[in-house]
């Protein structure tokens, strides 16, 4: 945990002279990858950030978009992705303790928590079954003792994170408008240090954050306490009521050396602080150890003598310790001191802005034949390929996930963890829809048409609760970008989702860049994953039962793209193929097309086809519905294929429209009109999920027996191995 | 074969925090008159009941099977492991 050598003797040119100690300390901190986003700052200016309904105010760490009648809606993104690997269950907790005090940061209460989960092969590894359960207690319980509903998110499996775990954690808050924090600090103000005490724990993790995994020997782990954050929240809420915070600011990876900079840095002001002030948990702690400790429950609070007065009686009312630590001072040095000593005294701009790199990029060998399919022995029988993907972890439900989270606190959820998104209500009328997704097989294929593939994915699965999108996270998680390879990927990827992001018009309102994730055998496969918030002005699609003789329609083509999917990969094994491709003006148009029938309310329900294609996602209908369904294969539009593709291929911007047979002929009226491909493939009756093609049967199951298997695998896996 | 107990303790490592024990000193303990305490720390305790021939052989199996088996986290917490003769 130190600078290169070419960086210290910048930061050595920059001031004019040797650093000290502490000095050093803070720049590698904030330096570091973790903090500065030196790799990959330059390129992600080009991700459309405006928008309509963005807010924008200086030093927020999260996403603002007015959602109307003076309300906002918050939120962020954030990953644990190193402290998680060895740390499954406090790694996974205290990641989302931070993503939560960043949508506090704003002003805002945090109304629900996603987390998007990505683990090695839980069939065959131990490792990633123990850090599969600990990573989902460690959300479980943090979550749920804060009362905040943790409502969505997606899980997968995939051989390149062996003996590593990929955590994200995003949040969503919700308030006035008038609440919002706008930064800003005077001369003279204060800096209070509030929350938990500092200590060693989390010691340099933004620098281990931005190094390669490679042994165990690290002691970057930190203990969550739900409690004390909880007290954080109402303390900083109550205090936000009575406008005693100018500005405020999350410690996270770089402790109290990005805090202290960054917020200097993006008020334009000097800060002086003492180390002294800072209240410890251990009495002889270093003051380099203090200034970069990355203690969890913690924030940083600029207020005025006056204020901080009655923010100490609120501190004191919640029983949280906050202490004065420095005040701000003109000029733009950031003066660390202990007591008379100076330990520290750097011009803020320096350290809170580390030179920008421009790696160098090359298309990986690899992508060169990776289109290419291998012949396969032909199926003998589809329904047993069909019980064995639902078996899979991938597809398999995942109730035992979101079983341990309440999803119901706040009494805010309206659709329920286990569709498509979730759907929040909000206290102006409305409510919000929010869904993450990645794909990293498809990713690994394709790195861009994989990133858009799955920013399509979440926008349609809002769409399906019957939410417009208006607002984009992206969490873009990579291998060491040094190698040329890998940033290549990593800039393939950015540029689709900014061109899908341009063309729908859907800003980005935050985001986070995750580098150097390395296993023990390798670099991951690119793991962009994307939030997407969607607003739906009166009625959601609540989805409703299915039953005898309502009516299956598919919008969007099936076509030959079966590169990452499911079958390919779990039935086998084989990586490659063409990955599916979103047509952008086919998703615009099915898109807008979709909710506007949703918006007519003639439909049931909507599921998008996404992993394990239309064979799953029909199946899924049936399943969750305990009913029945004949699927007719040559019905299904798009281009000629064998049963395999159609069943099978994840070919985007597909919808399955369900709707009582009275409603079938205005919503095709609607869907013609709009000149979207759509067709009848079946209806749901009797007790067998059942396609065919011809006269010919090809998949035969019963309801019952396939929910069994769906249902429970994914448990019994965890539970029993 | 002689029978032992092996008493194993789990403790997070010195330096790392403890919620549960700093909330039971802040918030039980030193609400009462106990002034005089200053630390609790929290710990969890397993007691393996095992026989082998002798008391180091006894605890180094205990050692290897909490290894193996992730019983604690080498990068959160500390073992003691105490053997006594049954």
């Amino acid at each position: 945990m130190s600078l290169e050598s070419q960086e210290l003797s910048e930061l050595k040119l920059k001031i004019g002279r040797d650093p000290t100690s502490t000095e050093l300390q803070i720049v590698a901190a904030e330096w570091s990858e973790h903090c500065s986003y030196k790799s990959s700052k330059k390129h992600l200016k080009m991700l459309p950030m405006k928008g309509p309904l963005v807010i924008h105010e200086k030093g927020y760490d999260s996403g603002v978009l007015d959602v109307g009648n003076d309300y906002v809606v918050t939120a962020h993104i954030e990953s644990h992705n190193h402290p998680s690997a060895v740390e499954p269950y406090g790694g996974a907790a205290t990641g989302v303790g931070g993503v939560i005090r960043d949508i506090l940061s704003a002003g805002t209460r945090p109304i629900a928590i996603f987390n998007g989960l990505r683990f090695g092969n839980i069939e065959k590894d131990q490792q990633a079954r123990w850090l599969f359960k600990n990573a989902v207690t460690g959300i479980a319980d943090y979550g749920n003792c804060l009362g905040i509903p943790t409502i969505g998110g997606e899980v997968e499996f995939d051989d390149c994170y062996q003996n590593y775990a990929l955590v994200d954690v995003a949040a969503v808050g919700f308030g006035k408008k008038e609440n919002l924090i706008k930064n800003h600090a005077k001369i003279g103000d204060l800096v209070v240090l509030l929350g938990g005490s500092t200590g060693r724990d989390g010691m340099g993790g933004s620098q281990f954050a931005s190094d390669s995994l490679e042994s165990e020997d690290r002691s970057a782990v930190q203990i969550p306490d739900p409690f004390i954050e909880k007290l954080i929240i109402e303390a900083i809420l109550e205090a936000r009521n009575h406008n005693l915070i100018n500005a405020i600011k999350d410690l996270g990876g770089g402790g109290l050396s990005c805090a202290v900079s960054e917020t200097a840095d993006a008020l334009g002001v000097g800060i002086e602080m003492d180390v002294n002030m800072v209240h410890t948990r251990e009495s002889n702690m270093h003051s380099d150890e203090i200034m970069i400790s990355e203690s969890q429950e913690r924030m940083l609070i600029v207020t005025n003598k006056t204020k901080s007065k009655k923010l100490r009686e609120i501190c004191k009312k919640f029983r949280i310790t906050c202490s004065v630590i420095g005040h701000i001072k003109s000029g733009n040095q950031m003066h660390v001191k202990k007591g008379k000593k100076t330990l520290a005294n750097l011009p803020t701009n320096v350290v809170a802005n580390a030179t920008l790199l421009d790696l160098p990029s090359k298309k990986p060998a690899y992508l060169k034949t990776i289109e290419k399919e291998k012949k396969f022995k032909p199926i003998s029988d589809y329904s047993k390929t069909m019980m064995a993907l639902l078996a899979a972890p991938n597809i398999a439900s995942k109730i035992w996930v979101y079983g341990q989270y309440d999803h119901e606190v706040g009494i805010r959820t309206v659709v329920k963890p286990g569709h498509d998104a979730s759907v929040l209500r909000l206290d102006n009328g409305k409510f919000l829809s929010v869904k993450i997704d990645g794909n990293p097989k498809q990713c690994y294929i394709n790195p861009r048409e994989g990133a858009i593939g799955c920013f399509e994915e979440a926008c349609r699965n809002v769409v399906c609760t019957g939410a417009k999108p208006i607002g984009m996270l992206d969490h873009l998680q990579f291998g060491n970008p040094k190698d040329p390879e890998i940033f290549w990927t990593f800039l393939e990827s950015l540029k689709g989702l900014t061109d899908f992001a341009n063309d729908t018009k859907i800003p980005c309102v935050g985001g986070k860049v995750s580098l150097y994730n390395e296993t023990p055998t390798g670099p991951i496969k690119p793991t962009p994953l994307i939030g997407v918030l969607g607003l739906i002005d009166k009625n959601p699609l609540i989805p409703q039962k299915i039953t005898e003789g309502d009516c299956l329609v598919i919008v969007g083509d099936t076509k030959d793209e079966m590169g990452g999917s499911e079958y390919f990969e779990y039935i086998h094994n084989f990586i490659g193929g063409k990955c599916p491709v979103v047509n952008f003006t086919e998703s615009k148009k099915n898109m807008k097309t979709v909710l506007k029938v949703i918006q007519n309310q003639l439909l049931k329900s909507v599921h998008d086809c996404s992993k394990g294609g239309l064979a799953v996602a029909v199946s899924e209908l049936c399943m969750t519905n305990q009913i029945g369904c004949n699927i007719f294969l040559d019905k299904v539009p798009g281009e000629k294929l064998d049963v395999v593709r159609i069943l099978f291929s994840e070919s985007h911007s597909r919808y399955l429209l369900v709707m009582e047979k009275k409603n079938l002929k205005k919503v095709e009226d609607m869907l013609r009109k709009d000149k979207v491909s759509f067709k009848l493939i079946g209806q749901f009756n009797g007790e067998k999920i059942q396609f065919t093609k011809g006269t010919k049967s090809i998949i035969s199951l019963r309801v019952d027996k396939a929910h069994k298997t769906w249902f429970n695998s994914l448990k019994d896996l965890v539970l029993h191995g | 074969m002689t029978t032992f107990n092996v008493h194993v303790t789990i403790e997070n490592k010195p330096g790392i925090s403890d919620p549960e024990g700093d909330t039971i000193l802040n918030d039980l303990v030193l609400k009462g008159t106990h002034k005089t305490v200053s630390k609790i720390k929290t710990a969890k305790m397993l007691k393996f009941t095992i026989k082998e021939k002798d008391k180091k052989i006894a605890q180094s199996k205990v050692q290897e099977i909490c290894a193996e088996l992730r019983i604690y986290n080498p990068m959160v917490s500390i073992v003691t492991i105490d053997v006594f003769d049954a």
